[in-house]
């Protein structure tokens, strides 16, 4: 007999169109995200808060009510709504430069005032959305449309670890890095986006996920290439694993 | 329900005071703000009432930060408020536009003090521009509400939560620190408004529906050009049935006197300085700055020879003021840039120089 191996996650939209560029890795992230909310069977109670970026299509994908947030500002329009709504599951989609350069201090501090929320941040060492210009992710000796020579210290100063800056802030309850360059890290990822959201369904804290993503199209890479260069180049700067959880007993 | 501030006779009360009373008593379910003088006793009376009360109360971390959360709140349908000054009222500009964009009922409290830059804690209003022109981008209007003494605080407050919801768009109690920092008699009535069902769109959780999107970004040019004109058609509604103003003796007027807020109260007072002289003197008080009473003050312009307008700023209002009157009758300017009033006398004094 025929068994279903694979399907699309209910909580993805039906004939949605696919926006994203091809091989970009937001598609696995977002879909990853779906699964966990069926998983955790929270799409009739979740709000997601949309950012501005790439990212901002993720509620033209993901089946639940959505309100977008200015560049920046997802995790205070975030806290606004979980305030507003305590028993909504609130969760935001974000890029680097929303979460850690624009937006910063609403990153951290709803971190730090350990808002029941989850937040999804995608590093991709790039704006992607505005062509690839150099963001607070873009590592030392990264050439982009603003770094063409690449990034020096002198100019543009250091990359900021996201993850780790995150896992510092006490209303942190979770924290981690993961990749999507293989099967197994997609695996790995999926398992850290749940945790993310379980430490908000138990009341504990701020859940936060930083996902190693790829943008092929401002990298100037194929898919695989930009795969190898996750592996070879950022995991090297940005070393995949969990930064805190509060829920680990020692 | 609160009852424990309702009062049946006069109190006195601080305007900032007032205003956050009334916002209690109106049903704000949410506030968010960062400090700013002249109105930190609105976040610092929220601050206290909000948890005894078991509502949401955050401390923001910046002004950009206290409209966002303001702006996620009202996503949700509930009752939610800021409240700043001037140059932070100046941070919240972006968020405003995503908000009358995203059609959101949100309040802000926007009491007036000196600028530009950090200027000063003394009231102006050099914000007439900001509030009623914007500096968010696009075209896009916030419903403004001006207050003259601190009743009006109050009551303007409740009305700024009638509107917000009412028409879903982002409403503004437009005071300064005259109104903010001064002590008055006031009374605080039960919110006299009917709640707004807002079922058909909050962001509630896709249980049993579809799931909603509150969005500003329309990737396709034809998209938002609809959008937009939609949301004039909406603003033409709102110039139709909100529109209200406050008029004395513009029956036999030659000369009327335009002025808001705060410094309207002198003028008024001007007004019966310059009767008592004998001088068919008119006072005339826009409430709404947006609606701004454009049709009243154009039929006026057709039996008056001159208004003049008075204003703690540079002349802003007086701008309105001459695209109402179209040219029918001369527009004039009695002001000084920042700080209390001109007196009734000065004022009379000015008016009788213009003439
Ligand atoms: C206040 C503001 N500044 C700048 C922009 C332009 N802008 C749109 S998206 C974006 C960068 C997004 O980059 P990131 O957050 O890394 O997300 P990605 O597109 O890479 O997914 C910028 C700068 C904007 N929309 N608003
Ligand atoms: S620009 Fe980059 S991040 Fe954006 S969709 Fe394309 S590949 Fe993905």
């Amino acid at each position: 007999m025929a068994t279903q191996v694979f399907k699309i996650p209910k909580s993805l939209k039906e004939n949605m169109k696919y926006s994203f560029c091809p091989g970009c890795d937001h598609g696995v992230a977002v879909r990853l995200v779906a699964e966990v909310l069926d998983e955790l069977d929270i799409q009739d109670r979740s709000v997601l808060i949309a950012s501005i970026g790439c990212s901002v299509t993720a509620y033209d994908f993901l089946d639940v009510d959505s309100v977008e947030a200015p560049h920046g500002r997802a995790l205070a329009v975030g806290t606004g709504v979980k305030r507003a709504k305590p028993n909504q599951v609130v969760f935001s989609y974000q890029g680097d430069g929303d979460f850690a350069s624009i937006g910063l201090a609403e990153s951290l501090h709803a971190a730090l005032r350990g808002e029941k929320l989850t937040a999804i941040c995608i590093n991709n060492t790039t704006y992607g959305m505005t062509g690839g210009q150099l963001g607070p992710t873009t590592l030392l000796g990264q050439k982009t449309t603003t770094s063409t020579m690449g990034r020096n210290v002198e100019y543009y100063g250091y990359p900021i670890k996201i993850a780790e800056h995150v896992a510092l802030c006490d209303g942190t309850a979770y924290a981690a890095r993961v990749s999507l360059d293989t099967v197994a890290n997609i695996r790995k990822a999926k398992q850290a986006i749940k945790k993310a959201f379980e430490v908000q369904l138990n009341g504990l804290g701020f859940g936060f996920v930083e996902i190693l993503a790829t943008c092929p199209t401002n990298w100037r890479m194929t898919p695989e290439q930009a795969h190898e260069r996750v592996r070879k180049e950022m995991m090297k700067h940005y070393v995949p694993g969990v930064y805190k959880d509060i829920t680990e007993t020692k | 329900m609160i009852t424990e501030d309702i009062t049946n006779k006069k109190v006195l009360s601080k305007g900032n005071y007032a205003i956050a009373k009334a916002s209690i008593l109106a049903g704000c379910d949410c506030y968010f703000g960062y400090p700013i003088t002249p109105q930190s006793e609105i976040g610092e009376y929220m601050s206290g009432k909000m948890q005894e009360l078991g509502r949401a109360y955050v401390s923001a971390e910046s002004e950009l930060a206290a409209i966002s959360m303001t702006l996620g709140a009202c996503s949700t349908g509930v009752k939610a408020m800021t409240s700043s000054s001037s140059c932070a009222v100046a941070l919240m500009q972006e968020t405003l536009s995503y908000a009358t964009a995203d059609e959101l009922p949100l309040v802000l409290i926007s009491v007036m003090r000196g600028g530009p830059g950090l200027g000063n804690i003394y009231p102006s209003q050099g914000d007439y521009f900001q509030a009623t022109k914007g500096g968010g981008n696009g075209d896009y209007k916030l419903i403004v509400l001006a207050p003259s003494n601190v009743q009006e605080c109050v009551d303007l407050t409740y009305k700024a939560f009638h509107l917000a919801h009412k028409y879903r768009n982002p409403t503004v109690l437009l005071a300064d620190g005259l109104l903010g920092q001064m002590m008055e008699p006031v009374e605080f009535k039960p919110y006299p408004y009917a709640e707004i069902d807002n079922s058909d769109w909050a962001l509630t959780g896709a249980k049993n529906r579809k799931s909603r999107v509150i969005r500003s970004y329309a990737p396709l040019a034809d998209n938002q050009c609809k959008f937009v004109e939609k949301l004039f058609e909406k603003y033409k509604t709102i110039e139709e049935n909100e529109t209200e103003w406050e008029e004395m003796g513009t029956e036999d007027a030659d000369i009327i006197l335009v002025s808001f807020g705060s410094t309207s109260r002198n003028v008024k007072t001007a007004m019966k300085l310059c009767r008592e002289k004998g001088l068919k003197v008119g006072f005339f008080r826009p409430i709404t700055l947006f609606p701004f009473p454009n049709k009243r003050l154009n039929e006026l312009a057709s039996k008056v020879k001159k208004f003049i307008t008075v204003e703690v700023n540079m002349g802003q209002m007086i701008n309105d003021v001459k695209l109402a009157v179209n040219g029918k009758a001369s527009v004039e300017l009695i002001h000084k840039a920042v700080g209390a009033p001109p007196s009734p006398e000065e004022i009379q004094s000015q008016v009788e120089e213009l003439i």
